[in-house]
């Protein structure tokens, strides 16, 4: 059954969500079905695409909402969400 | 389906990927592509698109083309650490680019006597497969470093 979920979060990693960080970020939301989306401010990218995560320029302290639909969403928000706060993503 | 050359952005010799003492690139988890380890001083635009994402410190940048193409130059390893130290920026983030626009100027000197190093890896992260490879030395926008089939 597909549930959307969605929560802000402030991002921990130190020089923000540059390349490194993007691309482990990346490699997990893509093992997961359900569509995901980083929001911050009023852009949006698509959260499995490194150059569309990259473009959103965000720092660290910044706060982005992550929104994900699908049948696995409530199990992407919580692992994902701990890699943006938790500065390895 | 088409194929699109994608233009060394620097001069310098090319390694494999998986030779980039950098688990996030060597892995691959970026995307596919090639190394080049640098001799000269400016990073171009390997191809022309839409240039994504220009980060402030001038260490990466990503260019977007149509069909899902995507292109990611990161100069050096780590070198987000620098803040800007060593590379000056000479376009803005969100222009449209052409093949071999030059888009920062490195200082290799300064970046090595920081401690990092200059691999550059050359990345597609987005749509296409590489199909033809260069290796040893290439020269910026002159020669093609990798050719992606869409």
């Amino acid at each position: 059954m597909d549930t959307t979920v969605e929560r802000t979060v402030t991002l921990g990693s130190t020089s923000g969500l540059h390349a490194r960080p993007a691309a482990l970020f990346v490699q997990q939301a893509r093992t997961y079905q359900s569509q995901i989306t980083l929001r911050k401010g009023e852009r949006a990218a698509d959260g499995k695409s490194i150059l569309s995560v990259l473009a959103l320029g965000a720092q660290k302290g910044d706060q982005v909402t992550l929104q994900i639909n699908g049948s696995d969403a409530a199990t992407a928000l919580d692992t994902l969400a701990h890699l943006l706060e938790g500065g390895q993503a | 389906m088409g194929h699109i050359h994608i233009l060394a952005p620097l001069d310098g010799t090319v390694l494999p990927l998986e030779d980039v003492p950098d688990e996030v690139f060597a892995q691959k988890m970026v995307g596919d592509g090639l190394a080049i380890d640098p001799g000269g001083q400016v990073a171009l635009a390997p191809l022309s698109g839409h240039l994504v994402r220009l980060f402030r410190s001038g260490h990466a940048f990503g260019i977007g083309a149509p069909g899902g193409v995507e292109l990611l130059v990161h100069l050096g390893l780590d070198t987000v650490e620098l803040e800007g130290t060593g590379f000056e920026r000479l376009a803005v983030e969100g222009q449209m680019v052409q093949a071999g626009t030059p888009i920062v100027r490195f200082d290799r000197a300064i970046i090595a006597a920081a401690g990092k190093s200059l691999l550059t890896p050359v990345v597609s992260s987005g749509s296409g497969t590489i199909v033809q490879r260069a290796s040893g030395v290439v020269r910026a926008g002159r020669d093609t470093l990798f050719t992606l089939k869409l």
